[in-house]
C-alpha cells in the first residue's frame, strides 16, 4: 500500500500545488457525505438524547430531569405500543418462518417455482400507503375477505375495528407485504449453499423434516440470522405508513407502535420533547432486540 | 425419493393458495376502479363489466393527483442523483485510497445505518425548520439523502472494494488524478452498483411517508403517499374513484417491478451477502 502511494505521488510530481490536491482529494470526496451523515443523524441523536431531558411548552429548553420519562411510564397510550412491541417480538419467528420455508420449497423446485419466486415479490415494491388502502378495501365489513369466511360459515370478523384483532391485522398486512424481500434474501443464501450436502442428506434418505433441520438451518445461519434483524427493525420503524392510513392508532389507540406515538407527540401534541424521550426509549429497545438477538443466534449456530 | 417428490407436490398447493393472496388484492382493486358507484354498492366481487376509465380521470384530475405526481418526481431524481453522487465519490475514496481516518469515517457511516428515522426525528425536524428548510424542495430532498447515505455509502464501498487496486494504479501511472480515476474508471465499472442501489434508493423515496409528511406539511407540496392518504377522505363515499386513485399511485411500482426486479433484489441482497 505504500508502495501505490510512492507511485501516485511520483504521477502527481507535476506541480506542488497538484501533489497537494492529490493528497487532499480522498477527503474532499468524502466530506460531503460525512458531513451530511454527521450533521442529519449522529448529531441529532445526541441532541435528541439531550432534549428528552428538557421540558415542553413554557418549560421548553428548562431541564426536567426523568419528568419525561416518568410520563410515558405513565401514559397507557406509550403503555401500549411498547406491548404491541413485544408482540412484534413473538410474531418475529413466524414472519421469519414464512419466507424461510417458502425459499426452501423454490429452492427445491416446486412445481411452478420460477413463477412463484417473482409473484412473492411483487407486494415488496408496493409503498405502505398503497397496500394499506387495498387492505383497507380487502378487510371492510362486506370486503372479499370476510366473503371468503362467510362462504365456509365463519365471520363476518370486524378486522380493523376491534381492539383485540387490529394489531394482529396490521402485522398480518405488513407480513403480507414484506415476506418478498426476505424470500429474496433466503433464496440468495440458498445459492451458497453445498449441494453435495443435499444430495447426500437426499441419498441417505433423509426426510424433508431432516434435511431443513440438519442442513438447511446450520448452513445458512449467517442469512437466518440477517433476515431475524432486518425483519425486527422493519417491524419497528417501517409499519407507520401502514397504521397512518389503516388505522390511526386505534380502534381505542390498540395499534400505537412507538413511533406513531412519537410522530403523534410530536406533531400534533406539540410535545416534541416528550417525543424525544419516547425516541430514546425506542432506540434503547431496538439495541437491546438486536444484541438479543444476535447473542441468541450465534449460540444456537455454535451448538451445531 | 418417493416421498420428497410428495412433499414437493403438496408444498405446491399452499404455495399457489399463497400466490393467489399475493396478486388477488391488486386485481380487486383494480376492478373496483372500473365499477360505477352503483355496480360497487350492489356487487362488488363481479367482474366489471366494460373497461371504464371515467373513474380513473375523475381521481387524476379531481383530487390534483398530477401535482403530487410532479412532487414526488422532482424530490426523488434529485435524492437519488445526489445519493448516487455523492456516495460513489465516499465508496470510491473508503474502498481504493489510504487515508488517515478512513476505517473512522467508514465506521461512521455504518453507525448512521443503525439509527432509524423515527429516533432522530424530533431533533431533525427541528434543524430543518431552524434552517427555514421545512417545507421546500431541498429540505425534503436532503432529508432523504440524508436518509439513505449510509445505506448507499456502504453499499457503493463494498462494490468498489471488488475493484482490483492494479487498474487504480494503471490509471494514476497513465497520469489521472484521483478525480480523472473517479471519473473515467470508477463511475463506468460501478454503473450495475449503481443502477441497483439507485433504483432501492427511488423506490424507498418514492414510497415514504414519515419523512415527507414531517418535513412537506402544506397541501400543494404533498408527495404522491400523502396524496394518496387525502384521496380517502376526499373520496369515502365513492370507492371506485378512491380504489382508481390507488391504482394511478401503484402503476409506476408495478412498472419497476415487471422491468427492473432483477436489480431490485440484486440490491436488496448485497446486503445480506456483504454484511
Amino acid at each position: 500500500m505504500k508502495q501505490r502511494g510512492r507511485r501516485a505521488r511520483t504521477a502527481a510530481r507535476s506541480s506542488s500545488h497538484g501533489a497537494r490536491a492529490e493528497r487532499l482529494a480522498p477527503y474532499v470526496l468524502v466530506a460531503p457525505a460525512v458531513l451530511i451523515i454527521v450533521v442529519l443523524r449522529l448529531w441529532p441523536l445526541v441532541l435528541g438524547v439531550n432534549f428528552s431531558f428538557t421540558g415542553d411548552g413554557e418549560l421548553n429548553g428548562s431541564p426536567v430531569g426523568l419528568s419525561n420519562y416518568l410520563e410515558l411510564a405513565g401514559d397507557p397510550l406509550f403503555r401500549t405500543s411498547l406491548r404491541n412491541v413485544g408482540l412484534l417480538v413473538l410474531l418475529l419467528p413466524v414472519a421469519v418462518a414464512i419466507p424461510g420455508l417458502l425459499a426452501t420449497f423454490i429452492y427445491l423446485r416446486v412445481p411452478g417455482h420460477r413463477v412463484y419466486r417473482s409473484v412473492y415479490f411483487f407486494p415488496a415494491v408496493l409503498s405502505p400507503v398503497i397496500v394499506g388502502a387495498i387492505f383497507n378495501l380487502m378487510l371492510g365489513f362486506d370486503g372479499p375477505l370476510n366473503a371468503v369466511l362467510g362462504s365456509i360459515g365463519a365471520g363476518p370478523i370486524d378486522w380493523l375495528g376491534d381492539p383485540g384483532i387490529a394489531m394482529f391485522t396490521v402485522v398480518g398486512v405488513h407480513i403480507w407485504a414484506t415476506f418478498g424481500m426476505a424470500l429474496v434474501v433466503f433464496l440468495a443464501g440458498f445459492s451458497t449453499l453445498d449441494a453435495s450436502l443435499l444430495d447426500a442428506a437426499r441419498m441417505d434418505g433423509a426426510s424433508l423434516r431432516q434435511i431443513i433441520w440438519h442442513v438447511i438451518i446450520p448452513s445458512l445461519t449467517r442469512t437466518i440470522q440477517f433476515v431475524f434483524v432486518t425483519t425486527m427493525i422493519g417491524m419497528l420503524t417501517s409499519m407507520f405508513g401502514l397504521l397512518f392510513i389503516m388505522t390511526s392508532g386505534g380502534p381505542e389507540g390498540s395499534t400505537y407502535l412507538p413511533e406513531y406515538y412519537i410522530w403523534h407527540q410530536q406533531g400534533q401534541m406539540n410535545r416534541p420533547a416528550l417525543a424525544s424521550a419516547a425516541s430514546t426509549v425506542l432506540f434503547v429497545v431496538m439495541l437491546v432486540v438486536g444484541l438479543l438477538q444476535i447473542t441468541l443466534l450465534r449460540r444456537t449456530g455454535r451448538q451445531d | 425419493m418417493p416421498g420428497m417428490r410428495l412433499a414437493r407436490w403438496m408444498a405446491a398447493v399452499p404455495m399457489a393458495v399463497l400466490a393467489l393472496a399475493t396478486i388477488y388484492p391488486l386485481v380487486f382493486t383494480a376492478n373496483v376502479a372500473m365499477k360505477t358507484r352503483r355496480d360497487y354498492i350492489l356487487d362488488r366481487f363481479s367482474p366489471a363489466g366494460s373497461l371504464r376509465w371515467d373513474n380513473l380521470a375523475e381521481a387524476w384530475a379531481g383530487a390534483g393527483m398530477a401535482r403530487y405526481f410532479v412532487n414526488s418526481f422532482v424530490v426523488v431524481a434529485c435524492a437519488v442523483f445526489l445519493l448516487l453522487l455523492l456516495g460513489s465519490m465516499a465508496g470510491f475514496a473508503l474502498s481504493q485510497l489510504r487515508f488517515r481516518g478512513s476505517s473512522v469515517i467508514f465506521l461512521g457511516c455504518l453507525a448512521g445505518l443503525f439509527i432509524p428515522f423515527q429516533v432522530i426525528m424530533v431533533p431533525l425536524t427541528r434543524i430543518m425548520a431552524d434552517s427555514g428548510l421545512v417545507d421546500t424542495y431541498p429540505g425534503l430532498i436532503l432529508a432523504y439523502v440524508a436518509q439513505y447515505l449510509p445505506f448507499t455509502v456502504f453499499l457503493m464501498t463494498s462494490h468498489y472494494r471488488t475493484i482490483p487496486a492494479e487498474i487504480v494504479d494503471a490509471a494514476r501511472i497513465d497520469g489521472n488524478t484521483v478525480y480523472g480515476v473517479y471519473r473515467r474508471i470508477m463511475l463506468p465499472l460501478g454503473v450495475p452498483a449503481l443502477l441497483s442501489v439507485g433504483i432501492l434508493d427511488a423506490l424507498f423515496c418514492w414510497n415514504d411517508v414519515l419523512i415527507s409528511l414531517l418535513m412537506m406539511p402544506s397541501p400543494e407540496h404533498r408527495t404522491l403517499m400523502i396524496g394518496v392518504n387525502a384521496l380517502r377522505g376526499q373520496y369515502s363515499d365513492d370507492i371506485p374513484t378512491f380504489a382508481s386513485g390507488v391504482l394511478i399511485a401503484a402503476i409506476p411500482l408495478l412498472m419497476i417491478y415487471l422491468f427492473l426486479q432483477r436489480q431490485i433484489a440484486d440490491g436488496v441482497t448485497a446486503g445480506s451477502t456483504k454484511g
